[in-house]
């Protein structure tokens, strides 16, 4: 367990945004995993399995307070879609972010920002960037269409960017 | 830099910073916390388990016992009902109770025909379109409703 501790909780920490639910899912990935401990001592595939059953947990407890939601939350994306179709980009893209931070540094700020982006867009950003899904597959978990999939990740991306490189208070709260 | 190049540059340089980030550090309290939720389920009886943990015997006689139970209780509601009426007598008093049901449906059916051929083509579409009205309108509300009351602040939604 100790071996896949950390794995397990970050991923839902990152999926779920909230460290309390992620322990709890944590929890239930490793009695799972105890459950199936004959097949999975002697296995190499064990890191992928509770990675898999982690993301499924993480998913299925969030959508449990989407569901009611989904109808007016595509509906409002939708509208927007059409709005923000001819938007641009209005900063220009650094060619590095947070490249002088360690390790360390850089994963308490990006973890801290992808807190602040709301559920639908943070979901698909943390499936394509941490997990390497591609859209399609993301688009099949979430059961939302690709086109929206693309659009929430677009989105997300231009919102992480200034969250990311104004780091000021966070270096502060770092360096405290 | 136009938007699809900028877009594109935005993901590889995230890519770079957001792949290469060790994972966050476990709370020292998740160990134990599963260990002794592990221990609590350990002591629970084995009926209060999930199903698919009981005995194999105690699964298949729970399912056997299940059937068993429902079957006598289809066959004997259906017998005690019919008594000992022949086929044709149990099938016209199924039909005796759908009687009323299909006098009301047809008399309703009558209702409208004569309604649509007194009423004026202008009042009926009237109607429909405020109906139409009122439903989109409550629609409406219930999306202003959720925008306002329910969706937090889109910090993300800057684009």
């Amino acid at each position: 367990m100790r071996a896949y501790q950390d794995m397990v909780f970050s991923t839902a920490a990152r999926l779920a945004g909230n460290d309390t639910q992620a322990e709890d899912i944590s929890q239930e990935v490793f009695i799972r995993a105890y459950e199936h401990f004959s097949d999975l001592r002697s296995s190499v595939t064990a890191g992928g399995w509770l990675k898999t059953v982690t993301t499924n947990l993480t998913l299925n407890y969030l959508s449990r307070y989407r569901k009611r939601w989904r109808l007016f939350s595509e509906m409002r994306s939708n509208t927007q879609d059409s709005e923000d179709d001819g938007a641009e980009l209005d900063w220009e893209v650094p060619d590095t972010i947070l490249a002088d931070l360690s390790a360390e540094q850089r994963s308490v700020i990006v973890d801290t920002a992808l807190r602040q982006l709301p559920e639908h867009q943070r979901l698909p950003l943390v499936l394509y960037h941490f997990e390497d899904l591609s859209y399609q597959e993301i688009a099949d978990k979430l059961n939302v269409s690709l086109t929206k999939i693309k659009t929430d990740i677009r989105r997300a991306r231009a919102a992480l960017l200034p969250l990311l490189q104004n780091v000021g208070g966070a270096r502060d709260t770092l360096d405290g | 830099m136009n938007k699809r190049n900028a877009e594109q540059k935005l993901e590889q340089v995230l890519h770079q910073a957001l792949s290469g980030l060790p994972p966050r550090r476990a709370p020292s309290t998740l160990e134990s916390r599963v260990a002794n939720e592990l221990a609590h389920r350990a002591q629970l009886p084995w009926w209060r388990a999930s199903f698919a943990a009981w005995p194999v015997a105690a699964r298949v006689m729970f399912i056997l016992v299940s059937a068993v139970l429902g079957a006598a209780t289809i066959l004997g509601g259906v017998s005690a009902y019919l008594g000992d009426r022949s086929f044709d007598e149990a099938a016209a008093l199924l039909l005796s109770w759908a009687q009323p049901f299909l006098t009301v449906v047809s008399s309703a059916g009558g209702l409208v025909a004569l309604l649509v051929h007194v009423i004026s083509p202008l009042w009926l579409y009237g109607v429909l379109g405020v109906g139409i009205f009122l439903y989109v309108t409550l629609f409406g509300l219930g999306a202003a409703a959720y925008r306002t009351l329910y969706l937090p602040s889109p910090a993300g939604d800057a684009s």
